[in-house]
């Protein structure tokens, strides 16, 4: 057996090493007074990166440690990783919840353990965080609603490319975005369909089924600009006969050079680098003793070639 | 050196001697099963005591078992099936299908949760049948039987509901999955052991659970030896079935909903778990105690890596290493035995 073991010494001392290297990568080196946790529900998607990336910056600006952590849009993933972060003593929570449902779960554990929540994005109607920090995505979608009626002289049919289902940003674009419609009776729905991730492979092969089947589509709506992208390529590769309006939400880095470029006419640009800042000093406020605002929604702007500029230099 | 191992490789001729079959438990047997895998456990567990200290708690320790349960009940299933020398794709389908029927039962039909589970768990058992039925009747090879199993599953959690989800189920049952009963024992928990010990038991010492062995070292072989290759292979996947049910139901308790999305991806981390307990892919060899190991490895690696704050970029490049070097050093165990 010792034979054995000397052969793969090497080996263990090369499993020793990758973890002790991934250790050192992080912020375990330094342990700092305030260590403030963030769950994030999926971090191939740009918008949820985005706001990461201000988070932490942010928190080294105060000198804070935050430990992140990433769900990949898996709930039950989610859950296991807020348990971990609980054990590892955090002070405050930040999160993102991944999936609609069991969004409650992890609040009610973090509660449990006295530890107060700060909900970005989406909420768990069941489990509230401390406070909710988000888009207004019902006024934004309306406003994009309102932007597409008139770009189209308020006639057109149109295809819908929508987030995953029973979310919040979907529920809530899908309200803004049907209020405009109303004033615009010659804009028709004509096709709805749900991604399961909000991303842009998804929208290139709903987009091409849907002009498949209703080649008169005038108008995309994507309720991600990853998903608009994926819908104006396959306009692109279907080649259709007539203008195509597509239109996004989120206001990406690669949605904005799309804006810019005329690939999308218009995205929502939602504040992402704001509100990671936000989170972090709502989760500081928490922590010294201060009570928030139930909701803390932020306005989206609506992007078109006009005013892109300013927002693909530094991102709002 | 130890004697020759006689846990793990049991050939087709095991089977053949009922004798060898009902040997003594002894200890030297069991760490000789799972000893690679082990060592490999073990040394992870004193890596993280080192890097955070809050790794190392009797509190830490029950996340974990609560953590890897649902992926347990999968791997037990997984483990029988790997064994025989098939492969089942389909367990994360089948887990969301069963849960969308028990929520949706309730949700939908005012079905007390009881009778929605066990409708739940046949039919579950029913998309196991089918796997069976389409790998021994219409001679598809595994991979494909339970890879359509698996879009076929997908589809139907979906259309249960039409894609949507069922939040909120009474207290007790939610129960199930958080309350620490007698402080450190959850139901599910209870349950996953309980099946643990079962499965083990009826692997290691019972005949059917030997010519299972027989089967995965070589089918034609054992048909010839006497063994009921067909039905046992049916029932085999038909018993996957039944624990995706099984484990479907522990989530929707865990999660305080049942989701159509539930499960993405799940095979793969259990096939992942049941070879790193030193399974081989190629049937007729593996067992229950490393399946366990294999499965606490993967728990204690998501854990530690997040107890430790390492960023979720490289902990998914860690994982990735630590799984190649877990078999690779098992592999060479073994070759030198």
């Amino acid at each position: 057996m010792k034979l054995t073991f000397l052969r793969n010494a090497p080996l263990v001392a090369t499993i020793v090493a990758s973890l002790s290297f991934g250790a050192s990568l992080s912020s375990v080196a330094q342990p700092k007074d305030v260590t403030i946790g963030l769950a994030v529900a999926n971090l191939q998607a740009d918008f949820f990166n985005q706001i990461k990336q201000s988070v932490e910056a942010e928190a080294k600006a105060k000198g804070v440690t935050v430990v992140t952590v990433d769900a990949k849009g898996d709930s039950a993933t989610q859950v296991s990783q807020v348990q971990d972060l609980i054990t590892r003593g955090i002070k405050a929570l930040i999160y993102i919840p991944a999936g609609a449902t069991a969004a409650g779960v992890p609040v009610k554990a973090a509660k449990a353990a006295n530890i107060p929540v700060i909900c970005v994005d989406r909420t768990p109607p069941d489990a509230p965080g401390d406070t909710f920090i988000a888009t207004d995505s019902v006024s934004a979608a309306k406003t994009l609603g309102e932007y597409v009626g008139k770009l189209t002289g308020g006639k057109g049919k149109i295809g819908i490319l929508q987030g995953q289902l029973g979310t919040t940003p979907e529920q809530d674009r899908d309200k803004g975005f049907n209020e405009a419609l109303q004033d615009f009776p010659g804009l028709e729905v004509v096709a709805k369909q749900p991604s399961k991730a909000w991303m842009q492979d998804e929208g290139f092969a709903i987009g091409q089924d849907m002009l498949q089947r209703h080649p008169d589509i005038t108008v995309f709506f994507g309720r991600a600009d990853a998903l608009a992208l994926g819908a104006a390529r396959a306009v692109k590769v279907a080649n259709v006969d007539h203008k195509v309006v597509v239109v996004g939400f989120d206001g990406d880095v690669a949605g904005l050079k799309a804006v810019r470029d005329g690939t999308l006419q218009a995205t929502m640009t939602q504040q992402t680098q704001g509100m990671g800042r936000l989170a972090l000093n709502s989760a500081l406020d928490v922590i010294n003793g201060k009570t928030l605002p139930k909701e803390q929604l932020q306005e989206a702007v609506l992007t078109t070639k006009d005013n892109v500029g300013p927002y693909i230099e530094k991102h709002p | 050196m130890l004697p020759p191992r006689l846990e793990n490789t049991a050939t087709a001729r095991t089977a053949l001697a009922p004798a060898e079959a009902k040997r003594k438990f002894t200890w030297a047997n069991w760490v000789i099963g799972v000893q690679g895998p082990l060592f490999g456990l073990v040394l992870l567990c004193i890596i993280f005591s080192c890097t955070t200290n809050v790794f190392l708690s009797v509190r830490n320790a029950l996340n974990i078992l609560d953590q890897v349960t649902v992926l347990g009940i999968l791997a037990i299933g997984m483990t029988a099936v790997i064994v025989i020398g098939g492969i089942d794709l389909s367990v994360g389908s089948v887990l969301a299908l069963t849960m969308m029927i028990m929520g949706w039962l309730r949700d939908t039909w005012d079905v007390p949760i009881p009778i929605g589970i066990a409708i739940a768990l046949l039919a579950g058992t029913a998309c196991g049948l089918a796997n069976g039925l389409l790998v021994t009747k219409a001679k598809l090879p595994a991979f494909i039987a339970t890879l359509t199993m698996m879009s076929v599953g997908r589809g139907l959690a979906n259309i249960v509901t039409d894609g949507r989800q069922v939040v909120g189920f009474p207290d007790w049952f939610t129960a199930l999955a958080s309350v620490r009963n007698f402080g450190f024992l959850s139901v599910t928990v209870g349950l996953f052991i309980a099946l643990v010990i079962v499965s083990w038991v009826f692997l290691n010492y019972h005949a059917v659970g030997r010519s299972l062995y027989a089967i995965g070292g070589g089918a034609e072989v054992a048909r010839l030896a006497g063994i009921h290759v067909q039905r046992l292979t049916l029932w085999v996947y038909a018993l996957a079935g039944l624990l995706s049910g099984v484990a479907g139901i522990a989530m929707a308790s865990r999660l305080d909903s049942s989701e159509p999305s539930a499960g993405l991806g799940y095979e793969l981390d259990t096939i992942a778990a049941v070879v790193i307990g030193g399974a081989s892919l190629s049937g007729g060899v593996g067992g229950i105690a490393g399946t366990v190991v294999g499965v606490l490895i993967i728990g204690v690696l998501h854990n530690g890596l997040n107890l430790s704050g390492v960023s979720p970029f490289v902990q998914q490049v860690i994982i990735g290493v630590v799984i190649a070097l877990a078999v690779t050093f098992d592999t060479l165990r073994r070759k030198e035995n």
